[in-house]
């Protein structure tokens, strides 16, 4: 995997981003990552989260500032080569679900990069047992509960072999075992992983460190434990402390 | 019958709808032969004939509603049930020629379903590649039938979600029709948009990519079988 001089997988640099004309989402983000980390993403409901992980994989081109992955600068050039490098799992498994089974969805991703047959099938069968999903793999996408999609969406990035994997509120609508067995999963993943999240429990269960948004800035970046116990900083932008945490 | 190898099973019914839509306006015996493919594929392929006809149910009517003026205009007698008797038919070409129209519809929309009963829509558009159909409308099918069932997701969602807050009305009051119609082009585009993205951050480009399958002897001899049966009804019998 190539990275930056500092051994950077991601770097962004005074990242600004509207969607509309003078009302800025993004606000010069500054922001870099080394492989392996795990990185929670958090912050209110509206403050460009998602945008900023949309932004990463190149579903939207018209930012300002400096923007890499992998030492490649996110524009239009680089976009196939950047998406080979970066999986997003995304928050709805039913947009990330699309083929009829599980199995032919998992080998989408592999077989658009041209892989042979072998290949292919032999990341699918990687994918499904990190995700415990071996079983289910000639099910129908339609027969899945809301975890076993989840965990299918999952698998279909991890068959990509991704340097770094984004995941937009991965465990919303999950049920306590399911939620479980996605950190589980999550924390066997050597990528950079870069997760958004309402539920700082589970952040604080999958991340080492946590970089607070808001305002279309970023007010904190640092040890995930640290910052998840600062009540005063949580509380001043939206947030609470996590459960498991304000029990004492 | 799932297991086999599209190609065969699109050959198989290209080729029957080819050979039924060709049979002449009033070759109504040879087309009641041409029954046995539907016959075959209900049977073999396990189709419940209820589900089938609740899912044709749109398509069956238009089908049969062709050809149903023919007795008007074609009053040709071709032949009497019980002649000589008091209760004498005369059967004239118009109406053979409406029950020939009809039936070809019909055998027509039957194997296209049994098609699609029986293979997943990666195959059919795998065959369909196959057999040398231009890319771009191989990728037009999928994407509509991707479309297509995601926009039928969103009109339940919102059927539903309208029903339980209207209890006591029957459909849609015509009030809400404008805003539910606007609620659901605009949720159905906006997962449409989701379902695109997901496939460019995996490396769709437009290309058309699925794993290569093996052909068994019986791939072969299914569609050669059918095909022969179908070459035999139509020119030989």
């Amino acid at each position: 995997m190539h990275t930056g001089i500092n051994g950077e997988v991601l770097k962004i640099e005074d990242l600004h981003f509207s969607y509309e004309k003078g009302e800025e989402v993004l606000c010069g983000v500054n922001l870099t990552a080394k492989d392996g980390e795990s990185i929670g993403i958090i912050g209110a409901n509206g403050i460009g989260k998602s945008t900023l992980m949309k932004l990463l994989v190149g579903l939207r081109l018209d930012y300002t500032g400096t923007l890499e992955v992998a030492g490649h600068p996110v524009n239009k050039e680089n976009l196939n080569h950047i998406r080979e490098h970066i999986g997003y799992v995304f928050q709805d498994s039913d947009s990330q679900l699309f083929l009829s089974t599980v199995e032919e969805d998992v080998a989408f991703g592999p077989q658009n990069y041209g892989l042979s047959d072998e290949e292919v099938e032999r990341r699918v069968s990687e994918a499904l047992e990190k995700v415990h999903m071996t079983e289910l793999r000639k099910r129908h996408n339609y027969n899945l509960s809301g975890g076993e999609k989840k965990l299918a969406s999952i698998a279909t990035i991890l068959s990509m072999e991704p340097d770094i994997i984004i995941m937009d509120e991965p465990s919303i609508a999950l049920d306590p075992r399911n939620r479980r067995n996605l950190i589980g999963i999550l924390n066997e993943i050597k990528a950079l992983k870069i997760v958004t999240s309402h539920d700082l429990d589970f952040i604080l269960d999958t991340c080492e460190r946590v970089v607070l948004l808001d305002e279309g800035r970023i007010l904190a970046d640092g040890d995930a434990k640290e910052i998840l116990r600062d009540k005063e900083l949580l509380e001043s932008h939206g947030l609470e402390l996590p459960l498991s945490l304000s029990r004492g | 019958m799932n297991r086999l190898h599209p190609v065969g099973k699109l050959l198989v019914c290209v080729f029957y709808i080819l050979v039924v839509t060709s049979f002449d306006k009033y070759a109504l015996d040879k087309l009641i032969l041409m029954a046995v493919f539907p016959i075959f594929g209900f049977v073999v392929g396990e189709l419940s004939i209820k589900e089938g006809l609740y899912r044709m149910r749109l398509i069956l009517p238009l089908v049969l509603f062709v050809g149903i003026f023919n007795p008007f205009f074609d009053r040709n007698v071709l032949f009497s049930i019980g002649e000589g008797t008091a209760h004498e038919i005369a059967v004239t070409g118009g109406v053979i020629s409406m029950l020939t129209l009809m039936l070809k519809g019909f055998y027509a929309v039957l194997s296209a379903y049994i098609l699609i009963a029986t293979t997943s829509i990666e195959e059919i558009c795998y065959g369909l590649r196959a057999i040398h159909v231009p890319k771009i409308i191989v990728i037009v099918i999928m994407l509509i039938y991707r479309y297509f069932g995601l926009m039928g997701n969103e009109a339940n969602r919102i059927m539903t979600a309208y029903m339980l807050r209207a209890p006591k009305q029957k459909g849609i009051h015509y009030r809400a029709w404008g805003s539910l119609v606007g609620q659901w082009l605009l949720r159905s585009m906006d997962r449409a948009s989701a379902v695109y993205e997901s496939m460019t951050l995996r490396g769709f480009n437009g290309d058309f990519r699925v794993k290569r399958k093996g052909v068994n002897p019986i791939d072969v001899l299914y569609p050669a079988a059918w095909i022969l049966m179908f070459v035999f009804i139509r020119y030989i019998y």
